[in-house]
């Protein structure tokens, strides 16, 4: 029969298979397919200029430190001061890069619908009967998001 | 036992990893990493693993903007006071400094688009890297990280979040670079008299010439950190799913189907 599951790519996973390894499943009994996402698999010429997958955060950091600066600037003639100032700069700006980048992206994220899963891998484990339920106790133990039996 | 991946002769590699600190070649966006070198010299640089020419500019900034007073000049500037940024500014020095400025601008936006490239190319060969070095001094290995804990981190002191993820270079070099710009500019003792509502006297104790380093210094860390999380993390999975592939999918096994 063959066990199914599917997880998170971390060092769990490798704990997983070493455990069932050494409980005695062959090595050639596990097959384990790490999916490709379809975040990262977008066309070149869509991500190559940016930092794909964080752009939300561009925007942000930078005209938070612009505006920091700006703050510092002219905190040294306003009332609060230049540390005050610097502080609500960084975040307004913080505040105003991220809607603006909110808005871009919610724009392009229009087209592609697809909420990212977390599954990263997934696992396919041949075995006898009787050590179906070792095998799925090891995969629940190492943080396994879903688990399932195919009786053959 | 394990299948061993060769890693010798690799045209386009994605990442090395030290015992020192981790390097890798990812997607930036040229614009940010322009934008990092136009905030502070050599921070560009930084941001895209050029640790020398990095670490060379951001002291020449730091040299020459507090000898020729440039962020004195910029302060006066924007403020209006623009006799009082003729008088302090020293040109010739000035007249040095932005070639030097306008290179390490210019330099970051092109690093980024060749890296690119490249970075385009690593994805399309198979993944090979080590995922762990180590020396009698120290370990370093690629781990999943969050980005959050690391931008929480340099939000407290900026470095930190650096040191979280291993890219030590940038993490140790920002946290020297703070904490002389934190002492000389008073910042603290002028936290200290904003945080009681002393803010004329909190103005008054500031060093602007210093002062002006830190905006940009935090929001380089912040970001930095946060960017190289994400990428190592990438480059674990890739490592990883590289792994279990050569080892995991051996065609005599048994299909349901």
């Amino acid at each position: 029969m063959h066990i199914v599951a599917s997880l998170e790519q971390s060092l769990f996973l490798e704990l997983a298979i070493t455990e069932l390894e050494e409980k005695g499943i062959a090595k050639n009994k596990i097959v384990a397919v790490p999916l490709k996402k379809k975040v990262g698999d977008s066309k070149i010429f869509d991500t190559i200029h940016r930092a794909d997958g964080i752009s939300l955060f561009d925007g942000a950091m930078i005209l938070g430190t612009v505006f920091a600066i700006l703050g510092a600037i002219y905190g040294t003639v306003l009332k609060w001061g230049p540390v005050l100032w610097g502080i609500i700069g960084l975040f307004a700006g913080f505040a105003i890069g991220l809607l603006l980048d909110l808005l871009i992206n919610k724009r392009r994220a229009a087209g592609r619908k697809t909420k990212p899963i977390p599954t990263e891998v997934v696992l396919i484990i041949n075995c006898d009967r009787e050590q179906a339920e070792m095998v799925e106790r090891v995969l629940w133990d190492n943080q396994a998001l879903g688990v399932g039996r195919i009786n053959t | 036992m394990f299948k061993t991946i060769n890693r010798k002769n690799q045209r386009y590699p994605r990442a090395v990893i030290s015992p020192f600190t981790t390097n890798t070649i990812n997607r930036t966006n040229p614009w940010v990493a322009a934008w990092w070198s136009a905030a502070f010299p050599g921070f560009g640089h930084m941001f895209l693993g050029r640790y020398i020419t990095g670490f060379v500019l951001t002291i020449w900034e730091i040299i020459l903007n507090l000898k020729a007073n440039i962020n004195l000049a910029i302060i006066y500037s924007f403020t209006g006071q623009f006799d009082q940024a003729r008088e302090v500014l020293d040109y010739k020095l000035f007249i040095v400094y932005i070639g030097a400025f306008v290179f390490g601008i210019w330099d970051s936006y092109r690093i980024s688009v060749e890296m690119n490239k490249r970075s385009v190319l690593a994805d399309r060969t198979d993944p090979v890297v080590d995922n762990f070095s180590m020396s009698p001094f120290s370990i370093n290995c690629f781990e999943k990280r969050n980005p959050w804990v690391s931008a929480a981190w340099s939000c407290l002191v900026p470095g930190l979040g650096h040191v979280y993820i291993h890219r030590l270079a940038t993490g140790f070099f920002v946290l020297i670079i703070w904490a002389l710009a934190v002492y000389f500019s008073r910042m603290l003792v002028a936290m200290h008299l904003t945080l009681t509502g002393a803010f004329s006297e909190a103005a008054a104790v500031i060093d602007p010439a210093y002062f002006l380093f830190l905006p940009s210094l935090y929001g380089f860390s912040i970001y930095c950190s946060y960017v190289y999380t994400v990428e190592y993390n990438k480059v674990f999975k890739a490592e990883q799913a590289g792994y279990l592939k050569a080892n995991y999918q051996s065609p005599d096994s048994k299909m349901p189907c």
